[in-house]
């Protein structure tokens, strides 16, 4: 059952896809260019809690508490040739499932919910890290296109098993 | 195939401490080597003291944090009295994990398995049909609560436990180094709050490379943070801004210095730069006044960090200040989890606490720019010191032995040693020197 127009539905879903396409292939300075001067872009840690305090997110401690301006401050950084942790680069797989489209509080905005799974190796060791996660996204129309004006990162996890995370999720 | 002998452990460590006192080199070995971190585990972590928990983390009563030492697990409680409990997490029963949640409040911890209930003072209260399973005396309550950590000490916030119950008191274990960690932890009279619940995160990298870089690297910021100065993050003039400052050693741990424009101190809002100035004692001010530095890196022995900087969280915007504290975990040689909180003074004001976090997160941390190449690097060291290359491969820590001369006492106010330089690698000596000492030697409080 759609919340949204079926039009509306596919332009979310073909936002995300194209999305995992740019971070996939690494075009850091293309995938800011898909999100607003006010984004907000948040992953908050989370804490193994008993069932009946909630799901464990913290409302103060961030892996990611970005704004437009630091998420810039993080793209030049892989621009230079002195990022190391991404270079040479890690190769990720951005797997974007479930979606769920619903209208936004604005009239230009939509909610949008996914899973992500991502898979990432690294240099030539063995193994791979794995972080799951589910995505509350706020898309916004601007100018006749889509662009990220909000995304929650929700861990599957209260503990990271990925040394770094120099990656966009 | 030949069959070489395996030298043992304690030949490794023995020569290795040896080419290092005669030599400046260092056994890469000691590095990555399972025979080595047992080793560790016995005559380290099981030895001395081991940081814990922030008090802030608890500060209601009921309040619990759950934590290890490397595979013991305790409940760092608050009691109804505002007593702080650090108490293994084992059933007396019959060794169930009583507690599995990483945090909470409650006032009893009941048992999954039969259902015997502790109170938060790890004082057994209720055991289920007690009469009808152990007759009409009941059972002796006191033999059966929960056992609490052989010690238990608290330092200007920090909650610390040992395994070992003859370990010295946790100040005098500190001993010359408070004298620097006041400049972290004693910047204001109100003291400091964690933001939240810490970072946690899995790198395949050795505990010791971490704490021995957070001990003193000055030299390695001017190339693994190359891409943060380049890119605007971190607002230094020159990848060099590292160069000149202080370095220490005292007791069995130790820090750098990193200068600041003279009045600047770090870009602090002036209420926490007034309070610094009122707070800490004459000589600790005259460092901030006079010579222009503060602690920017320090490890107390053996994991546990701090970190103070100043960076961007804009493109083209000003340095804000952060601390940030961490334990190196170790969960087996060559791999550790990380534990990272963001602190702040309780009485700085709202909009700072919030972009000093970010200020941290944006550079330390599993997401950190800076923190994400130390973790290359780590990682890096920890991978190719795995081979038997390693066990006769000899690394260098020789830099400033031949030309660096300590600060003669009288011309530095603090305790310990105090080096005039950064790019010099007494600190990180002096942490692989404790460190033989404790395995070779067997700590004994000296
Ligand atoms: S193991 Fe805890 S009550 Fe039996
Ligand atoms: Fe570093």
């Amino acid at each position: 059952m759609l919340e949204t127009s079926v039009e509306t539905y596919w332009e979310a879903y073909s936002f995300l896809m194209h999305e995992a396409e740019v971070l996939d292939e690494r075009h850091e300075r293309e995938w800011l260019e898909m999100v607003t001067d006010d984004v907000e872009y948040l992953m908050p840690v989370r804490v193994n809690r008993e069932r009946g305090e909630g799901d464990g997110f913290s409302e103060e401690a961030f892996y990611f508490e970005e704004t437009r301006g630091s998420l810039e401050l993080r793209v030049r950084r892989i621009e230079t040739e002195y990022a190391w942790a991404e270079d040479p680069p890690s190769r990720t797989r951005h797997f974007v499932t479930n979606v769920r489209v619903a209208p936004g509080e604005k009239e230009d905005e939509v909610a949008v919910r996914s899973n992500l799974l991502l898979y990432r190796t690294r240099g030539s060791a063995p193994g791979h890290d794995i972080i799951s996660a589910e995505r509350k996204d706020i898309l916004r129309k601007e100018e006749g296109q889509w662009k990220l004006r909000k995304r929650v990162i929700l861990l599957d996890h209260h503990l990271l098993e990925t040394h770094n995370l120099s990656v966009f999720l | 195939m030949i069959e070489q002998p395996t030298q043992g452990t304690y030949e490794i460590l023995q020569d290795a401490r040896q080419t290092l006192e005669e030599e400046g080199k260092l056994l890469a070995k000691v590095y990555n080597e399972p025979s080595i971190f047992e080793l560790e585990a016995k005559k380290i972590f099981s030895k001395t003291w081991i940081f814990l928990a922030h008090e802030s983390e608890i500060p209601w009563p009921g309040d619990y944090v759950l934590r290890r030492i490397i595979n013991d697990s305790f409940i760092v409680t608050r009691d109804e009295d505002g007593e702080i409990h650090v108490l293994f997490n084992m059933c007396k029963h019959r060794g169930m994990q009583l507690c599995r949640s990483d945090a909470g409040n409650a006032s009893h911890f009941r048992c999954p398995y039969h259902g015997y209930t502790f109170s938060n003072t790890g004082k057994l209260q209720g055991v289920p049909f007690e009469k009808e399973a152990y007759g009409p005396e009941g059972l002796d309550k006191d033999e059966y609560s929960m056992t609490a950590a052989p010690k238990m000490e608290i330092y200007k916030g920090l909650i610390f436990a040992s395994l070992n119950p003859d370990v010295p008191p946790l100040e005098e274990y500190i001993g010359d180094m408070g004298w620097y960690l006041d400049f972290y932890l004693e910047k204001s009279p109100a003291g400091l709050e964690v933001i939240g619940a810490p970072q946690r995160w899995i790198m395949p990298a050795d505990w010791k490379l971490a704490a021995e870089n957070f001990i003193g690297d000055g030299y390695h910021t001017q190339s693994t943070h190359m891409s943060t100065i380049k890119a605007g993050i971190m607002r230094v003039k020159s990848p060099a801004y590292l160069k000149e400052g202080v370095q220490i050693t005292a007791s069995k741990h130790g820090c750098l210095f990193m200068g600041f424009p003279p009045g600047n101190y770090f870009n602090y809002p002036q209420s926490i730069v007034d309070s610094m100035l009122e707070n800490l004692n004459e000589e600790q001010v005259e460092v901030l006044k006079e010579n222009s530095i503060m602690p920017l890196n320090a490890t107390v022995f053996p994991n546990l960090s701090f970190l103070h900087s100043s960076m961007a969280i804009e493109a083209e915007g000003q340095s804000i200040p952060y601390f940030t504290l961490r334990i190196w975990q170790p969960i087996g040689a060559g791999k550790m989890e990380i534990w990272s909180w963001c602190l702040v003074e309780q009485d700085a004001p709202e909009e700072f606490k919030k972009n000093s976090n970010r200020a941290f997160l944006t550079t330390f941390g599993a997401s950190g720019t800076l923190e994400q190449d130390d973790a290359e690097n780590w990682s890096g060291q920890t991978r190719v010191g795995a081979g038997e290359m390693a066990a006769q491969h000899y690394l260098n820590y020789s830099a400033g032995s031949a030309h660096v001369e300590p600060i003669p006492e009288d011309e530095w106010p603090g305790p310990g040693t105090a080096y005039p330089k950064n790019y010099v690698d007494f600190a990180q000596r002096h942490f692989w020197q404790t460190y033989f000492h404790f395995l070779l030697d067997g700590y004994n409080g000296s």
